[in-house]
Parts: C-alpha cells; sequence; structure tokens
C-alpha cells in the first residue's frame, strides 16, 4: 500500500512539474493561430511558416516587445480557439469578418478585399459570361455541379447557404441553387479539393482569388474565374466580395488596438498608389 | 513521366527534403514514446486485470475495466482531438507531449488485452504443476508463467507497434508536423500544387519503418523460439 502511494505521489508531482514548466515563460508570448495552407497570406516554406499575416504579426509583435509564436491548426478550429483564449491570443489565417464570427471574437480593421473564384477543369463544360474583358462566372451556371469547398472558409459558408436555403426554413432566403442538385463536399485544405477535380470526384472548387491562383498556376489543366452573383434585371453582375481581418479573444484590447495601428501604417499608399500590403503579397507570390 | 519526374523534383529539391526530415522525427519521436508509454501502462493493466479478487483489487480492477472500454470503444481521432483541445489546452503545452500521451493511452488498452490474452494462454497445468513443486504463487508467475507468455504475446504487441505507427498519421489533423503533415505541406499551392506525389513518397517512407521494425520483431521471436521443436 506504502508503494502505491509513494507512486502516486511520484506520479502527481511529475504531473504538477510539466504543467508548472509548460506555462512558465508563455506570459511574454503571443500565441497566433493559423492554417498554413493558403498562400500567399500564411504557408509552409520547407519547416517554417511564412506569409503575409507572419509579416503583419511579427511588425505587432515589434510594436508591443512580445515575441510571436504562430501555431498551425485547422481552419476551423481557429475561431473558437481564438473565443475561447485559452491556447491562443489571436488568429491571422486571410479570416473573413462574417457576422456569426464577430459574435465570437474581435475583429481588426479589414486589410484586404478578396474575391471568391471558382477552379474549374479546362476541358469541362462550364457556362461563363464575359463583361468588359473580365471573364466571370455566376452562380446559376453551377447548377447541377459537384462542388468541393475548404470546411468552414467562406466558400463553405456561401456554397452551403446557396444550395440549402429557402425562404421558409432557417435561412431565411432563396439560395440561388436550392433544388438544382447541386452538392457541397468538404475538405481539410482548397489542395485537397482541387485534387479530387482530377480524380473526377467534383466538378469545381470554391475558394478565395489568391489560393485559387496559385494552385492554377501550378496545373496546367485547371482554370479559374471570379465567382459572380448574378444581379437583378438590368443591373450588372456583382462579385462575391469579402475583406480579410485578424481576429483577437473578444476584449483583449491591448493587442487589437496594436494590431489596428500597425495595419493602419500598413494601408497607406506610397508614391506609386500601393500599399505596404499588397506590395507584401506580391512579393510573397514571388511576383516581385 | 510526369509522376516521375515529380518524384525526382521531391527528392532533389532542399526544402522538400527537409521537410520530409522534420516530419519523419516527429512521428518516430511520437512513435518511440508513445509505445513505451503504451507498454509500460498496458503491462500494468494487465496485471490488474488478471489479479486475484480481493478487497484491495476490487476498485483497480474496475478503473482498468471501465478505462479499456471506454480507449477500445471510441476512435482514436477523437480521443487526440480531446487530449488536444479539452484536457491539454494549456497555453504553451508542447504539442508532443499531448501526442505522445493520447496514443500512449490508447495503446496500453490495446497492450494491455494483448498480454491478457498471452497470459491466459498458458496453460493451468503449469501453474498447477509449479504449485504441486512448492513454488510460491508469486514465483510460479514470474518463473514459469511469464516466460511462456511472453513467447505468445511479442507477435500481437508487434502487430499493435505497427498499427500505433500508422495511426500517428492523424497527429496533422492538430497541426503537428509529422510525416503526413510534410506530404499535405510539399503538395500545397505554394510548392508541388498536387498531394499525389508526396502522399506517395511518404507512403515509402511508412512502409520503411515499418518494415524495419516487422524485421526486429521477426528476429526477437525467432530467438525466443529458438528451443521450440515445430
Amino acid at each position: 500500500m506504502k508503494k502505491i502511494i509513494a507512486i502516486s505521489l511520484a506520479l502527481v508531482m511529475l504531473m504538477t512539474s510539466v504543467f508548472a514548466f509548460a506555462s512558465c515563460g508563455s506570459a511574454n508570448k503571443i500565441i497566433v493561430q493559423t492554417n498554413a495552407f493558403f498562400a500567399p497570406f500564411e504557408y509552409y516554406e520547407g519547416t517554417e511558416i511564412k506569409g503575409v499575416d507572419v509579416e503583419i504579426m511579427n511588425l505587432v509583435g515589434e510594436k508591443l516587445g512580445k515575441k510571436i509564436e504562430f501555431v498551425n491548426v485547422e481552419f476551423s478550429a481557429i475561431i473558437d480557439n481564438v473565443k475561447a483564449g485559452e491556447v491562443c491570443d489571436a488568429g491571422a489565417a486571410g479570416i473573413t469578418i462574417t457576422d456569426e464570427r464577430k459574435e465570437k471574437v474581435d475583429f481588426s480593421t479589414p486589410y484586404y478585399t478578396s474575391v471568391q473564384y471558382v477552379i474549374y477543369d479546362k476541358n469541362a463544360s462550364l457556362e461563363t459570361k464575359t463583361v468588359d474583358g473580365v471573364e466571370y462566372i455566376v452562380w446559376d451556371a453551377l447548377a447541377g455541379k459537384k462542388i468541393g469547398t475548404q470546411t468552414d472558409t467562406t466558400g463553405w459558408i456561401y456554397t452551403d447557404g446557396e444550395i440549402n436555403a429557402t425562404a421558409s426554413n432557417d435561412y431565411g432566403y432563396d439560395g440561388v441553387l436550392y433544388g438544382k442538385g447541386s452538392t457541397n463536399t468538404n475538405f481539410d485544405t482548397a489542395q485537397l479539393a482541387a485534387d479530387a477535380i482530377t480524380a473526377n470526384q467534383i466538378d469545381v472548387v470554391i475558394i478565395d482569388e489568391l489560393p485559387a491562383q496559385y494552385i492554377v498556376s501550378k496545373n496546367s489543366n485547371f482554370k479559374c474565374v471570379p465567382l459572380y452573383y448574378s444581379g437583378a434585371d438590368g443591373e450588372a453582375d456583382a462579385p462575391v466580395e469579402e475583406q480579410y481581418a485578424i481576429c483577437v479573444t473578444k476584449g483583449n484590447k491591448e493587442l487589437l488596438d496594436a494590431i489596428n495601428a500597425v495595419l493602419a501604417d500598413l494601408m497607406k499608399k506610397d508614391a506609386d498608389g500601393k500599399t505596404e500590403i499588397e506590395k507584401m503579397v506580391m512579393k510573397h507570390m514571388g511576383l516581385n | 513521366m510526369d509522376f516521375i519526374n515529380k518524384i525526382i523534383e521531391l527528392f532533389s529539391t532542399e526544402k522538400y527534403m527537409s521537410s520530409i526530415w522534420l516530419g519523419l522525427q516527429t512521428t518516430l519521436i511520437i512513435s518511440v514514446l508513445a509505445a513505451m508509454l503504451g507498454l509500460i501502462l498496458g503491462a500494468i493493466i494487465a496485471i490488474v486485470t488478471i489479479a486475484k479478487d480481493s478487497k484491495w483489487m476490487k476498485i483497480p480492477k474496475l478503473i482498468c475495466k471501465i478505462y479499456i472500454t471506454i480507449i477500445r470503444g471510441t476512435p482514436m481521432a477523437l480521443q487526440l482531438f480531446i487530449m488536444a483541445y479539452v484536457v491539454f489546452a494549456i497555453r504553451g503545452f508542447p504539442q508532443i507531449i499531448t501526442a505522445t500521451i493520447a496514443f500512449g493511452l490508447n495503446s496500453a488498452a490495446y497492450v494491455a488485452e494483448n498480454i491478457r490474452a498471452g497470459i491466459l494462454s498458458v496453460d493451468i497445468g503449469q501453474t498447477e504443476a509449479g504449485r504441486a513443486l512448492g513454488l510460491t504463487s508469486r514465483i510460479t508467475m514470474i518463473k514459469i508463467v511469464i516466460p511462456q507468455a511472453i513467447k505468445n504475446v511479442i507477435p500481437a504487441i508487434g502487430n499493435e507497434l505497427i498499427a500505433l505507427i500508422k495511426e500517428t498519421s492523424i497527429v496533422s489533423m492538430i497541426g503537428m508536423y509529422d510525416l503526413t503533415m510534410a506530404a499535405k505541406i510539399i503538395g500545397s499551392g505554394n510548392n508541388m500544387a498536387s498531394y499525389i506525389v508526396p502522399m506517395a513518397v511518404v507512403a515509402i517512407f511508412y512502409l520503411a519503418i515499418v518494415y524495419l521494425l516487422t524485421f526486429v520483431i521477426k528476429t526477437i521471436e525467432k530467438r525466443l523460439r529458438a528451443s521450440d521443436k515445430r
């Protein structure tokens, strides 16, 4: 019996020391969660996470005199982790501001405007429109198609809405693709979804502009065009736009103010009419 | 042809190889630590579950039974998720420890059942003979039953270790940089922009690790069976 007590005491001490070890030294650190499959905003270069969001957060760290640590997690986990605030302080992953997310976390000022793009096989018959030299696709053209998206991204949220929404259910509006036989398949990353096109599992992928262009530039079989809402009679079609921001745990005003100050600096236009953010995007796209 | 070119590109690019190298290290570290934890804890659980009934053993036995039921009855992916986002949701807690504990606890339940089966597979006549010769039940267990049981248990334990190594591939779910994650990163948009080639290459790495382990287990088995007339 004595032995058992001794062993359990030793175990308890070991556990407490591990906890103490884990919790020390993190007070002076800002932990930022991301999903490093979203080039050029965040991506792995070998074994290191790089990208526009990383540069922004490093500037924030300099301003506050704290170390920034990036942690790679599933995209769908970031908002909830930031909301809880236990394992991280902020999320920087090209996160679009939506009303549902706003209820859970605080967003910084938006720093980039993106458009949803559709990736599809070059040889597939997909009806696109061209207006003023811009080729695009409208939601109606995706009727009956198998659509692939990355789980919990805005592409997924929009597609889910268009397919499942009618005025009579919880969504409260009429989805363009409701009852048209379209399906929405979830993937962990946009790249996995793109591979599923090659494997004939789905027809199109809906994902943000820059990742879409990245994927298409490396695969000669793919093509991508922006996604538009078809306008009402007499109105022009409008692109599916959204704005990226960095999110922090609700009430963390110090960090939010620092991020906003850094973003305000970076959003200033220089002599060429380009903001620092745009330059960073170009740099990480390799288009300098 | 494109496939072969891409394989060559993967092996000749330094940043891809550094990804795979880091991934391989993580996979091996988690596997080895989890296997050790699993074997030790599994042996303890097995001993508790086959111990004679007495008033002291009632509660430990019940705990072990519930433990094995829960661990074997829920998917590994969910256990890992709970470990990472509920139990060890502590700032800056090293993920490698989270993963090691999650896989170690999982492995322990299976190892315990394997060891229990091994000990029970030794004929009761062996125990009776030992007791008839005047050995205490403790000495009978250590000198007669366990040596025979180990021989029966090794193949099953080897099986469990192989399953453990391959199962570690799900740690990429909590963002850890293991071999599968390396494949995902190499296949992502800014690198090769196709998962197919890196996944195939990483599969070969897993195969190599498992093959090596199988070889070691086979050797141990042969040595243990050296005196068997079969």
